[in-house]
């Protein structure tokens, strides 16, 4: 069953085109929405929770666009963003209020447990606290209630590794049930490598790969050796070529294995690799 | 119901300005007891209030900007409910400043000063300006610099200008109703309080008009804003 279902999504700007952006997410899995900075990821989200409009397609939450409920498409949504969209001047006990206004199924005692565990100031205003306290109190305030999707834009950039780490692990525990979902941007690909399923990459506005993760990276191998003995079919064929006086490296599809030979060296890429690649064939 | 959570968390954001909101009122009230005298003095209390008012009650415009607002655009409710919290905000911050100006009424009335009726006309007038300054105002920052950063001259401008228009013209208007009183108590002009009955009908539909404006200005921000990004 699709949790998420993004269909033709587009959004125009004088500088930027996103471009029939489609995809699902099934319940219980984790995609990790990737690409450089630019090229349309944080859009891609804010479409989604509905904070931009876009100029066509259709997004659906559980079954819901949110044309046709917009209260209860947005009750669904959870969403961490890169920097604190709280108001500067609001504590803790400011956000604890509009919560329990706001969403039926905000438990206080969830959040105030967070709030304990975290050990964040109840009596500072946000505006003084730090980037990982801000990035935790967003945590608290949409774990805190029962949503279906979790929307993360860059929400682990600028965090110690022991908090990223806590992140993750609390993402996981997230999607455990079967019932809920994570769409996550990220410019650390390793924190992909570890949690998620599938994987979206886009660039200047168009989708570039998607895939599960398993299979995307059996569909590539990562060749290396001597500039000089690639032959020009194989040239054709590698992705993200990158020369130097050692020699070279790029990414391969895996069903033109055969042009290999054995004059290469070649693996398993990661997806850090098959993302830089694919970004350094785009620029070329 | 949403949108009485909106105006709620509109007191939130301004709670800081709350404090100096008793200040403020004594000081008006000291502003309208050095320009005239006795009910006179009043109206120039509750016009330099309403003046005040018509600052204070865009204040939310300005705590919310950029990122800032993330939190309160993602809040499951729709752009109708935003805007109608809003606008209760600011219509509930006039009138709360408007009981403040009607309990000082009723003490001067307790103290034994003369308060011919029409002057009270003259106070709902006051409050019906202060209501459409304060609705207009909200039309402007919506239409034009809802979220914006980076144009507090403007805003500043947006905010002050109107409401002094209507503390300065108060003042003079006060000026010339003292003259007619004058002409009236030498039996020679208009009487005043023979329109009293008169004054106070058209004070009353003061209120109702500025009421039904600010709900066209209401609607005319929803119809707006609706299609637009970050609203």
């Amino acid at each position: 069953m699709e949790l998420l279902e993004v269909k033709n999504l587009s959004k125009h700007y004088k500088n930027f085109d996103l471009k029939n952006i489609s995809f699902t997410l099934p319940k219980g899995y984790i995609m990790g929405y990737v690409g450089a900075n630019g090229s349309g990821k944080t859009t891609t989200l804010n479409l989604i929770t509905g904070i931009l409009k876009g100029t066509d397609g259709k997004v659906h939450i559980d079954g819901l666009s949110r044309e046709e409920n917009e209260q209860a498409y947005k009750d669904k949504i959870g969403y961490v963003g890169d920097e604190s969209y709280f108001p500067d001047h609001f504590k803790i006990k400011h956000i604890r209020v509009i919560l329990k206004d706001f969403y039926p199924t905000f438990s206080a005692d969830k959040f105030n447990g967070f709030i304990r565990d975290w050990n964040l100031p109840e009596n500072k205003l946000i505006k003084d606290f730090s980037r990982g306290m801000k990035v935790m109190l967003m945590f608290a305030s949409v774990l805190a209630r029962d949503t279906k999707l979790l929307v993360l834009d860059e929400a682990t950039n600028g965090l110690d590794p022991v908090m990223r780490t806590q992140i993750l692990k609390l993402l996981q525990e997230y999607v455990m049930d079967g019932e809920r979902s994570v769409i996550f941007s990220t410019h650390i690909l390793s924190d992909l490598e570890q949690i998620a399923d599938y994987i979206y990459f886009i660039h200047k506005g168009r989708t570039v790969l998607y895939d599960a993760k398993d299979e995307l990276i059996e569909n590539f191998l990562l060749v290396k050796g001597e500039s000089a003995k690639i032959p020009p079919a194989l040239k054709k064929e590698l992705i993200g070529l990158e020369e130097n006086a050692y020699g070279f490296e790029a990414i391969l599809p895996s069903d033109k294995a055969e042009l290999l030979g054995s004059a290469f060296l070649f693996e398993k890429p990661t997806i850090d690799q098959i993302v830089i690649h694919y970004i350094m064939s785009a620029g070329k | 119901m949403r949108a009485l959570h909106f105006m709620k968390i509109d007191y939130m954001l301004t709670r800081k300005q709350m404090y100096f909101m008793p200040l403020i009122f004594v000081m008006a009230w000291v502003v309208g007891m050095g320009a005239a005298e006795g009910a006179m003095s009043l109206l120039v209390t509750c016009s330099y209030t309403f003046f005040v008012a018509s600052i204070f009650s865009t204040a939310p415009f300005g705590y919310c900007v950029g990122k800032n607002r993330g939190f309160l655009l993602l809040l499951p409710a729709t752009v109708k409910e935003r805007v109608a919290g809003r606008f209760l905000y600011g219509l509930s911050f006039v009138a709360l400043l408007g009981i403040l100006c009607a309990a000082l009424w009723g003490v001067y009335a307790l103290m034994g000063c003369e308060l011919p009726l029409w002057t009270v006309a003259i106070g709902l007038c006051e409050l019906a300006v202060g209501i459409l300054i304060m609705a207009l105002e909200f039309l402007f920052f919506y239409l034009f610099g809802e979220g914006k950063e980076n144009w507090q001259y403007l805003s500043n401008i947006v905010r002050i200008a109107p409401g002094m228009a209507m503390f300065f013209g108060m003042s003079y208007f006060v000026g010339e109703i003292d003259e007619i009183q004058s002409t009236t108590d030498a039996g020679t002009g208009i009487d005043l309080e023979a329109m009293a009955g008169k004054f106070m009908q058209a004070g009353v539909a003061a209120i109702v008009a500025s009421l039904l404006l600010t709900a066209v200005a209401a609607a005319v921000c929803v119809k707006a804003i609706g299609r637009r990004d970050y609203a």
